[in-house]
């Protein structure tokens, strides 16, 4: 290269940075401490919520999907040669480096958040109190009108086992293995709400059994007035726990939610203001700037910093993530959240972590940019030590958590887009302008350590693992 | 009983029944609006999590204009409930405990459709007022206008339909969409 063109491309560089950090198909990878150690590439579907789940000697990836896209709204599916309305994908991971498509479940149809089948969950049947031993249960939604419950004990021949229908919105839920209590996410047709919480009873997946329903106050059925923040999810500390952290909001109007789990369980089931307030514990009211999307608790976590101290070396510890949902940062910033919980009627924000914007001009690059979620794996491999955030354009993102107080990064890794990545477009002046960009949408982990992260703009699912600093903080060998 | 006397109890009559159906009180203020133009006013609303939108008055009728970007429940169906006007509605800034009056109905404003819906609401003073709440949308992106005044003058209302119809009110609604 001349020493004119050098100058050409610097100066284009320093006019328009975005110039130098648009994503090209061909391109490597970017990363830090995180390694690429297989990938498939999801029949191009927008992705979720991956889940991963041993089965015996097998280790599976079951990968929620989005409904299908303006251009094309039910991709073919190559194993049968049809179009198929997206709903989950199921895939061999058990050697991560030559991940095997097993099969394409479809959803509902429609196209983006209003088809598909985002969410699952994978209980067994010999740890749900009254399941078939044989079985292997997946819980995952129908686009927004149901929740079904498959057989995957065989993952390439899933069965159907039951359907809750008559719903709106249904999205992220969770399921106790061990008690088989479920708090399903959706939309009662008489609640004021899109999301709150149905509770039923699946410890006998083929009777399921409704306990309640749940959600704030003033979402409830003939109320009036301001009507609270929908739900986005739960998480279950289970009978030993017994609290429920419910995560309200999604980029707006953020709010987590304490529960007494057997209050919630136990108590009176006729949704009065009354009957709804009673389980609450306390709440951590955010900003309205922002959601929480994912509360992932991490209780009795050891702070290394505060082990000579009388008082309080052990914390109770969420981690609260935000959902971005508006392309090249038209949002207020979406991000991570560590909360105390120590002193449960008194929770605090203690820290926050987000990508530098600088470090690669990412409203720029096109797509959504900030977080979405976190991996929710309780495994010990990573579990109060690592956490792993999905965060659109900026990849996923490793970060040191042994101090909540001070959350540190120590590796990222931004997949390359490729051929069959979706564009994401932002009006212009009454012009649609579009850029292609990766939009790491979701991460999970799995016992061996392995790192999942799908891709909501059909790039497909990336199979990671750490190397350098970031594998010794997680113990790794 | 005199003609001037039953055109007089046909008018209050015809009043009474039209406070009636719309089941508004006589808290509402006075029309005073018919020949007063539009000024744009402050927005008077501390900040939440949405950005500033745009006001204005009109005699004693007021109108409240903002989007919510990616705020729309079904991107696909727009605003087609009367709770999905309840969840998303600006009426909250007047008055938290807002309560519907009656069922909403379907509206358009400039090339937007969506669904309006009629409140009640309680000032400081404890004076009860209505309000319609108005959440009309473009996919995923929401624009919300709130209407508040003399809502038993059909001709009030219909002025400030217009308004938001009016040029100067759709070029901000477009610039606020991107230019659509």
């Amino acid at each position: 290269m001349t020493r004119q063109s050098l100058l050409i491309v610097g100066l284009l560089v320093a006019a328009f940075p975005s110039f130098a950090q648009q994503q090209k198909v061909g391109a490597p990878p970017e990363a830090s401490n995180m390694r690429l150690v297989g990938w498939t590439d999801l029949q191009a579907r927008s992705a979720y919520q991956p889940t991963i789940h041993r089965q015996g000697d097998r280790w599976i990836a079951y990968v929620g999907h989005h409904g299908g896209t303006d251009d094309i709204a039910e991709p073919v599916n190559p194993m049968t040669g049809k179009p198929e309305p997206n709903g989950t994908s199921i895939v061999d991971v058990t050697d991560p480096a030559n991940p095997k498509y097993l099969r394409h479940l479809p959803g509902q149809p429609g196209k983006y958040e209003a088809g598909g089948a985002q969410m699952v969950r994978i209980c067994d049947g010999s740890a749900l109190p009254k399941g078939d031993r044989a079985a292997v249960y997946m819980l995952r939604t129908f686009g927004g009108e149901a929740h079904e419950i498959w057989n995957v004990a065989n993952p390439a021949e899933p069965v159907l086992v039951i359907r809750i229908g008559g719903l709106k919105d249904t999205h992220k839920s969770w399921w106790e293995c061990d008690t088989g209590i479920a708090f399903l996410v959706g939309g009662a047709p008489d609640w004021r709400t899109k999301r709150m919480t149905q509770i039923y009873d699946l410890s006998d997946p083929k009777n399921p059994v409704k306990i309640r329903d749940f959600g704030l106050v003033g979402q409830e059925p003939g109320a009036t007035g301001t009507v609270p923040t929908d739900l986005h999810g739960p998480i279950s500390t289970g009978p030993q726990g017994n609290r429920v952290y419910f995560g309200y909001g999604t980029n707006k109007g953020g709010m987590l939610q304490i529960v007494d789990r057997e209050k919630l369980l136990k108590g009176p089931k006729e949704p009065t203001p009354a009957n709804l307030a009673a389980p609450e514990v306390a709440r951590l009211v955010m900003t309205p700037w922002t959601g929480a999307h994912t509360t992932f608790p991490m209780p009795k976590m050891p702070v290394a910093e505060f082990a000579r101290d009388k008082d309080g070396a052990e914390r109770d510890i969420v981690m609260i993530v935000n959902e971005s949902i508006l392309n090249e940062c038209a949002e207020a910033r979406q991000m991570v959240w560590f909360a105390d919980l120590s002193i449960e009627k008194a929770p605090m924000m203690v820290s926050n972590w987000t990508v530098p914007e600088a470090s690669g001009n990412f409203c720029q690059r096109g797509g959504r940019f900030g977080a979405h979620s976190s991996n929710e794996s309780m495994d010990p491999v990573y579990y109060k030590k690592m956490a792993f955030i999905a965060f659109f354009n900026a990849g996923v993102r490793a970060l040191d958590i042994r101090n909540p107080f001070q959350p540190k990064e120590v590796g990222y890794f931004i997949p390359a887009i490729t051929e069959k990545t979706d564009k994401r477009c932002v009006k212009v002046d009454g012009q649609d302008r579009c850029k292609t960009a990766i939009q790491t949408n979701n991460v999970e982990t799995d016992a061996r350590g392995y790192i999942y992260i799908v891709d909501r703009a059909n790039t497909g699912m990336h199979i990671l693992e750490l190397g350098g600093e970031a594998r010794t903080v997680a113990g790794l060998k | 009983m005199k003609r001037r006397t039953v055109v007089q109890t046909s008018l209050a009559a015809g009043l009474v029944a039209g406070m009636v159906a719309l089941n508004l009180s006589e808290d509402d203020p006075p029309s005073l609006s018919k020949d007063a133009p539009w000024r744009p006013t402050n927005w008077p609303f501390p900040r939440d999590a949405w950005p500033q939108g745009r006001a204005w008055r009109r005699g004693t009728l007021e109108v409240y204009l903002r989007p919510k970007l990616g705020f729309c429940g079904n991107c696909e169906t727009g605003v087609t409930t009367d709770e999905e006007v309840d969840r998303v509605t600006d009426v909250d800034l007047l008055d938290q405990r807002f309560a519907p009056v009656k069922e909403g109905l379907a509206v358009r404003i400039g090339a937007l459709s969506g669904r309006a819906r009629l409140y009640r609401y309680e000032l400081a003073n404890g004076t009860t007022r209505h309000v319609e709440g108005i959440a009309v949308s473009q996919k995923c992106d929401l624009v919300i206008a709130v209407i508040a005044g003399n809502l038993v003058d059909e001709s009030e209302r219909t002025s400030a339909y217009r308004h938001l119809e009016s040029s100067t009110v759709q070029d901000w609604i477009s610039q606020a969409l991107g230019g659509r």
